[in-house]
């Protein structure tokens, strides 16, 4: 990109509240149930039908507020934005307008070891709309409205992002706060977590350009796409001399676009308002004090301790912490154990095994008792790291244990003093030459050594041992 | 006085999905003048530091506990419904 | 025997088995079929009716426990939710609409042993005073003047509740109440009418009109019965959450008439020189009474009485915009094909909806539409808190406020009002309740020269339903007005 240009993004999460029943009625949130099944007559805007509050997403929505180091607003206002479309039963959406559940906030995010604050503008609680089918026959859209009605809690940033690397940061930023917080289980294929973007462009020094709005972008990839793909377009829109026009425009994954919406087009005016049928919502200063208290450790926390508990690397540890399944998987593991090992077998060993077959920790073939057995069997000395590889990749498709997979395949690491000193006198006595040499000088050649000794070992024998009486032997 | 002109009305029909027929935006610009020019009364009303009242029921807000407890079947959802397929709700072709 | 039953009567006759449940219900089941002209009726629910009596028939004839309304033949306006049965809200976007479910207030009574003769005809949803927005057509009020021979309106929005009860067509009645809606036509039939306490009765199921100010209530022949009927649809309702938590009371048990010590204001915003002398006749008559009877009439001032009904046609229509956008002929109802979505909404609802819901869709959708909202909506509920703060302290020296119910009487269905807002002038003494939340009931104090009842309006704070019917009684006992119009309809 061309560098007088700069990139302003404000970003719109939405996320599910991982609740049982919707925000205003007692219907089931369970994903993928057969359509118009999880329906109640108040979330089809029955006539007479009214909506009572759903007690859990309060909660869940003042935890992370918490989490996201907001202001909690002690008087909250659900307001109706008005308008009519086929998913929208009520013709109006109950949302939050004037005053939020949440005010203002802020978090952090980290790229390559540099830190930057992101402002949160505010969360807010919401209803979810219903699903349209378009593809499903020539002529008529086909409306399922199972999902009509499930809470969401919207977070609004500040414009304060300025590359697509800074929106996935922030993204993964809020959605592992979430995710710590047990408030939204952040399953971004599934719907529960998606973001709607506001890209602007802007000469440097230049006042703010006018932003496009780039829909429900539900996968990191994407997000990242998305904008490299509207910044470039605005570039050249206002590089041709035009105007950029202030629109939403949805991505389109094959063409790898973004598209301006025409469903969208209509001038809106959503006519917010109070909802009479819900009266404000007070919250208690204590319920709140409660909630604080009772919050688990986040990320930023977790990773600090991490790092001086563990003394372990501010990259180990910002891997480790970004989800909370891992560091609990982490923490599980080194219990009493060398943090170095447990770090190395997690964050490679486990991680790449995990991406190959694309699966999350929580489906992990290798639990974390299992992972810490392995590593009790190298520190040890039964096997070898590299023996040890080999075991764990066995444990990876087989139920065996630890100890059943080492005696099957005859890992176990030669540590007998005397069997290793007979192989380094028959491998001294094979190669006079280089005892000679090495005598004369040559030290490197310590390496040829015990290259030779694992090679008639089959690598078996204990490095450490090896190593410590091949010197001594030669240097006496 | 503020009045109602067609394209106040226009757009107001428009908001609410009403389609309504030249004399019928005619005799409703006329109307609306009306009622507007009687609410204008309100105006002269001095409603500085006062608080708007949504509601007049002085109650807090009533909490559900979160039970997924309220089962309906398709077909009593469908009941009423003018057109659908497959137990969906359909509407003429929408494009996004 | 049966003819103008009361509540309390025809649970008399039942307990004392001079007549049974079935012979009650088929009797006015007659009357019912007899009394098309009125056009009261837009569903008669014969079969369910005959099936209730049935069951009263059986629990009394085995002594088993009976409800407050067991046996009772009662009907409700057609804005409240019957399981299976066709609920219009006298709409022709509902005109097909069968519910799956039943109003907590109508199922309240059901569980008292109520029998349901069918729905009543109304404004279309709730929309008018004259009960001519209807897509049924209009009800006619079965009072005649004696200077001509014209129908009359019976007053709305519960133009269908007052009517039939008057009319005797069934023994009472459910209505709903948002600026009016009970009480005016009350006042137009010679009936009790009463406005519970915003929150008092449950909202669920009942299809609404403006959120915040709708209330559902009796039209009855007495006091009595307006206290029993009260009581049976009284309740917090987990299912509203605009419901409140105060407890029911046994409304009818407690009921008596002593007003000794009770001061009664009487507001003078409300005497101006339009007031039709023989409304203020009847107004001077009841202070007369009440003093007489040992209350304590004092006059006081509600300073924004004239501020109500404009704030009240901002209000109403804003929600009812909102509330009326879910009739769009997608999930039930009246649908209009068309070429796509929007056309399809635009036909469907224009077709649906009659003038009058138009024209409130419309007004409110502009309070509410950016650069207007602050101006007119807002505004209006600023006026509204003022309007509860000059009643919270007139109750600070006041039981109870007395005022006339309407500023006229039942008036010719040929009558057209050119400019809307004349007919809205019928709200003015009823509205200023509604925005405040405040129980008020109409009770019928005499008949006009022409022979026309006039009826006059009590207030109470909130939730003080009891002192409300008391006074009421009282009034009523004193009165003793107990006329019914001739039956010319047969």
């Amino acid at each position: 990109m061309n560098s007088e240009w700069q990139t302003v993004i404000g970003i719109e999460i939405h996320a599910q509240i991982n609740s049982k029943s919707k925000l205003f009625s007692s219907s089931s949130t369970e994903f993928g149930s057969a359509p118009n099944t999880q329906v109640s007559l108040v979330d089809a805007a029955m006539p007479g039908m009214l909506p009572v509050i759903n007690k859990f997403c309060i909660e869940q929505a003042v935890k992370s507020g918490i989490g996201l180091n907001a202001k909690i607003n002690k008087k909250s206002i659900f307001d109706r934005k008005n308008y009519f479309y086929q998913d929208l039963p009520q013709g109006y959406q109950i949302s939050q307008f004037k005053d939020p559940i949440v005010g203002s906030g802020s978090i952090e995010i980290e790229i390559d070891g540099t830190k930057k604050a992101i402002g949160i503008e505010r969360l807010h609680l919401e209803q979810d709309a219903g699903k349209s089918l378009h593809d499903q026959d020539p002529n008529l859209t086909f409306v399922d409205l199972n999902r009509s009605g499930i809470a969401l809690m919207e977070i609004v940033s500040d414009p304060d992002m300025a590359s697509p690397e800074e929106a996935v940061a922030y993204v993964k930023k809020v959605r592992s706060i979430l995710r710590y917080l047990d408030t939204c289980d952040g399953n971004m294929e599934q719907g529960s977590l998606r973001a709607d973007i506001n890209v602007s462009v802007r000469k440097k020094g230049e006042s703010l350009g006018t932003r496009c709005e780039l829909k429900n972008l539900n996968s990191f990839k994407h997000i990242t796409s998305a904008i490299n793909f509207e910044v470039a377009r605005q570039i050249k829109i206002i590089e041709n001399g035009e105007e950029i026009k202030q629109e939403t425009r949805l991505y389109d994954v094959s063409s790898d676009t973004t598209k301006s919406m025409r469903s969208k087009e209509d001038a809106h005016d959503y006519r917010y308002f109070p909802d009479p049928d819900l009266l404000p919502l007070n919250l208690d200063e204590k319920w709140i004090e409660k909630i604080k208290n009772e919050l688990p450790e986040l990320p930023d926390e977790k990773k600090d301790r991490f790092i001086t508990q563990y003394k372990i690397s501010n990259y180990d540890a910002e891997v480790l912490t970004s989800d909370r399944q891992t560091s609990e998987y982490f923490e599980e593991v080194i219990s009493n154990r060398n943090p170095k090992l447990v770090v190395s077998w997690v964050a490679s060993e486990l991680f790449a095994a995990l991406n190959k077959e694309n699966l999350s920790i929580e489906n992990s073939p290798v639990n974390s008792k299992q992972l810490g057995e392995l590593i009790d069997e190298i520190e040890k000395g039964t096997i070898s790291n590299r023996a040890a590889k080999e075991v764990f990749e066995e444990m990876c498709v087989s139920k065996k244990s630890v100890q059943e997979i080492i005696n099957d395949k005859g890992l176990i690491q030669i540590s007998d003093t005397s069997e290793i000193e007979k192989f380094i006198n028959q491998v001294l006595v094979d190669n006079p030459i280089n005892v000679e040499k090495y005598k004369n000088g040559k030290t490197k050649l310590l390496g040829f050594f015990i290259g030779e000794v694992m090679k008639v070992t089959k690598g078996k024998a204990n490095p450490g041992l090896l190593n410590q009486i091949v010197k001594k032997k030669l240097d006496n | 006085m503020i009045e109602f002109n067609k394209k106040i009305t226009l757009k107001l029909a428009k908001l609410s999905r009403l389609s309504l027929s030249n004399s019928q935006l005619e005799n409703l610009e006329k109307d609306l003048t009306s009622i507007l020019s009687f609410i204008d009364q309100l105006k002269e009303i001095n409603t500085d530091s006062i608080d708007p009242t949504s509601n007049s029921l002085d109650q807090n807000l009533i909490l559900r506990d979160d039970l997924a407890e309220d089962v309906l079947s398709n077909e009593k959802l469908l009941q009423n419904v003018p057109e659908s397929e497959l137990g969906f709700f359909v509407v003429p072709k929408v494009i996004e | 025997m049966l003819e103008n039953l009361t509540i309390e009567q025809t649970s008399k006759l039942l307990n004392s088995k001079k007549a049974s449940a079935l012979e009650i219900t088929s009797h006015y089941l007659k009357k019912v079929s007899d009394a098309n002209k009125l056009n009261c009726f837009i569903t008669v629910s014969e079969d369910h009716a005959i099936k209730a009596a049935i069951q009263t028939d059986n629990r009394i004839s085995k002594n088993k426990k009976i409800g407050l309304l067991d046996g009772v033949p009662l009907a409700y306006k057609d804005l409240f939710c019957t399981n299976e049965i066709l609920t219009t809200a006298s709409s022709k976007i509902l005109s097909n609409f069968i519910p799956t479910y039943e109003s907590t207030v109508t199922s309240n009574c059901q569980k008292e042993g109520a029998i349901v003769l069918g729905k009543l005809n109304c404004d279309e949803f709730a929309m008018g005073s004259t009960n001519k927005t209807s897509f049924y057509g209009p009800v006619i009020n079965p009072w005649k003047s004696n200077e001509s021979d014209e129908d009359l309106v019976p007053g709305g929005s519960s133009g269908g509740s007052a009517a039939s009860v008057a009319a005797d067509l069934c023994i009472a009645s459910l209505g709903t109440d948002t600026g009016g809606s009970i009480r005016q036509p009350a006042s137009f039939t010679g009936l009790v009418g009463l406005k519970p306490s915003y929150g008092r009765v449950s909202r669920w199921g009942v299809v609404a009109f403006a959120s915040s100010l709708d209330q559902a209530g009796p039209i009855c022949k007495t006091v009595e019965d307006a206290s029993i009927l009260l009581e049976a649809i009284s309740g917090h309702d987990k299912k509203d959450s605009t419901s409140s938590i105060e407890p029911n009371e046994h409304f009818y048990k407690n009921l008596n008439s002593s007003v000794k010590d009770l001061k009664i204001g009487i507001p003078k915003e409300y005497l101006s020189d339009d007031l039709p002398e023989e409304i203020q006749g009847y107004w001077n008559e009841g202070k007369k009474i009440l003093s007489e009877n040992g209350a304590e009439i004092v006059e006081i001032s509600l300073p924004s009485t004239k501020t109500a009904l404009p704030a009240y046609y901002i209000i109403a229509p804003a929600e009812a915009s909102s509330n009326l956008s879910r009739y769009d002929g997608v999930r039930y109802g009246l649908r209009v094909k068309g070429e796509n979505l929007t056309e399809m909404y635009e036909l469907t609802r224009s077709e649906g909806f009659g003038d009058e819901v138009k024209r409130r869709i419309m007004m409110g959708t502009y309070v509410l539409s950016s650069g207007y909202y602050d101006a007119y909506y807002i505004k209006a509920q600023k006026v509204r808190s003022i309007i509860k703060s000059d009643f919270d302290l007139a109750f600070k020296s006041v039981d109870a406020i007395f005022t006339p119910t309407t500023p006229n009487t039942a008036f010719p269905i040929s009558k057209e009002e050119l400019d809307p807002v004349q007919n809205y002038l019928n709200d003015i003494f009823t509205v200023p309740a509604n925005l405040a939340g405040l129980p008020a009931i109409s009770i019928p104090f005499g008949l006009s020269k022409s022979g026309l009842p006039i009826g006059m309006q009590l207030i109470t704070n909130t939730f003080k339903e009891q002192t409300l019917l008391n006074i009421a009684k009282n009034l009523q006992d004193s009165i003793n007005f107990n006329i019914y119009p001739n039956q010319w309809w047969k």
